[in-house]
């Protein structure tokens, strides 16, 4: 039968990893637009197509970043992946003991990395769109803007730029909080 | 009746000859008149030049054609437009296509990235081919767009990883996927034999060469040496699999232990796995081997030189093991019924 053929060379395929990662995308991007509609006091689709813009650009380079990484990775490490991702367990290698520091290192490399990622995409998507208030005010603030500044103070555009990134922050914050849980549920119910 | 045959063919002649000449149609006899253009260029025996540049134009033709066609008349499986992607696959068979070999990975990997071409493209850049700025929602699309082709294609990838992965240590396929949240086998595979048979196979040689035939008593002095043979063994085994390389080589251990048993001894022979697998403690594979005297008359009946020999009561060793090499979870417990 030719669809048992192509069935049997398919071999394994990585399903459960897309649906998973589908149903993460989606829980990850309208909590995010909940955030990001409430800080920076965005419309209600514009803050979904920002929180699905920024969240499709960091899973996206995270899985470049991924298969680049796993190509160069020496082979003890390397092995350890492959268990992971097929066996979800690692295995008593040289590597055995020092992984669960690694892990929980490059989690918290990943949120950084995640927070910075989204929030200069945040930036160049509001430039690519003609949103951008912070470039267009640096190049030639106009009379009223220094009049506005010199009364309160302090710059308005700083404001926003705080508000921004803390709007980044807390939504990134409470999306990786969110994976995490369904992370360790689902751990939870494989493993029972 | 009549009316019917007549109603198809007005329709018939409608879907073949459009009404205007800027419609799909055109596009695709394009395609097919470059094709059988650059047929009758090859069979003129023209440059290939001449041939590979009207098979290109064909095409691309066909490509934009079929993406035409399908989005002209709303074919939406689901509610998905599924022209770019026609389209993109048209195009990516074509520039990937005639590479031959290992086309499919790239072609594949490279699928979604090529039809965000597709839509991207019309939208960026005019028909006059100058640079045009779309409306700031449009650029929101084509972002959004953008990061989920980069997102699709990076699946891909990552399924052809996990090949590559299977390709660098083949025992992994014969282990149980049930536990992993990220790999699905599709059910109605066979398993093939892990390669820790071949350690097995190997292993059941050498012993072969250094017991089966031999006199019995050099046998067990072979045996007294157990530690030392264990090591022979493992460093002989390393070096015949030498030539077939293969990262998994040095995951599988081999091992053995005799039994005594009765007047002879039972050997089993282990190739143990040290690397990734579903069993929480590992497993090995275990082959059954029995060494046995046999008196020198019954084992070397047609041998000519038997006047030769002058003790007719000399034993000599007989190996035999079977075929099957059972798995078995956790590692094997080589000091237990052992009686020395």
């Amino acid at each position: 039968m030719p669809l048992q053929d192509l069935f049997v060379n398919l071999g394994i395929m990585p399903l459960r990893a897309i649906a998973f990662q589908s149903l993460l995308l989606m829980v990850a991007i309208s909590l995010e637009a909940l955030v990001l509609r409430q800080r920076m006091r965005l419309g209600y689709q514009t803050s979904m197509q920002y929180a699905a813009t920024l969240n499709l650009l960091a899973t996206s380079l995270g899985w470049v970043i991924f298969l680049i990484a796993e190509s160069m990775l020496p082979p003890p490490l390397r092995s350890q992946i492959i268990s992971v991702v097929l066996f979800n367990r690692f295995y008593p290698n040289g590597w055995f003991d020092m992984l669960p520091v690694l892990t929980v290192v490059s989690a918290m490399g990943v949120f950084f990395a995640t927070y910075w990622v989204k929030l200069q995409g945040l930036i160049w998507l509001m430039v690519l769109l003609g949103r951008a208030p912070a470039t267009a005010a640096t190049e030639s603030e106009s009379r009223h803007q220094r009049y506005e500044i010199a009364r309160r103070g302090k710059p308005a555009q700083r404001q926003d730029h705080s508000s921004r990134t803390l709007a980044v922050l807390e939504a990134n914050a409470l999306s990786f909080t969110a994976i995490l849980i369904l992370l360790l549920l689902h751990q939870g119910a494989i493993t029972l | 009746m009549v009316a019917f045959i007549r109603r198809t063919i007005e329709s018939l002649v409608d879907f073949f000859l459009p009404d205007s000449y800027f419609a799909w149609q055109t596009v695709i006899y394009m395609s097919l008149f470059s094709w059988l253009m650059s047929l009758l260029a090859r069979v003129l025996g023209t440059t290939a030049f001449t041939v590979g540049v009207m098979a290109t134009l064909s095409w691309i033709m066909l490509a934009l054609g079929t993406g035409w066609g399908l989005e002209a008349n709303r074919i939406r499986p689901f509610g998905i437009p599924i022209a770019p992607w026609v389209a993109g696959g048209i195009l990516c068979l074509f520039m990937f296509g005639s590479w031959g070999g290992e086309w499919l990975q790239p072609a594949l990997t490279a699928w979604p990235l090529v039809s965000f071409g597709v839509v991207a493209v019309p939208n960026l850049i005019s028909w006059d081919f100058r640079p045009k700025q779309p409306a700031p929602s449009v650029r929101q699309q084509l972002v959004l767009l953008f990061f989920l082709s980069l997102l699709i294609s990076s699946w891909f990838q990552f399924y052809f990883r996990i090949q590559a992965w299977i390709q660098d240590y083949p025992s992994l396929v014969t282990d149980n996927f049930s536990q992993s949240a990220f790999v699905y086998r599709l059910p109605g595979q066979s398993t093939q034999l892990s390669t820790g048979v071949t350690h097995l196979s190997m292993a059941e040689i050498i012993m072969r060469e250094q017991m089966d035939g031999k006199p019995w008593s050099s046998v067990e002095r072979w045996l007294l040496n157990e530690q030392g043979q264990r090591q022979t063994l493992q460093r002989e085994v390393q070096n015949r699999m030498a030539n077939q390389p293969s990262l998994e080589n040095d995951l599988w251990q081999v091992d053995f232990q005799p039994f005594t048993s009765g007047d002879g001894y039972d050997i089993k022979i282990w190739a143990i796995w040290s690397g990734p697998t579903a069993e929480a403690t590992g497993y090995y594979l275990e082959k059954s081997c029995s060494l046995m005297p046999v008196t020198q008359g019954a084992r070397y009946d047609t041998s000519t030189d038997m006047e030769d020999q002058p003790f007719a009561s000399t034993r000599w060793a007989n190996l035999t093991c079977q075929l099957d090499t059972p798995r078995q979870a956790g590692h094997p417990a080589r000091y237990t019924n052992r009686q020395s």
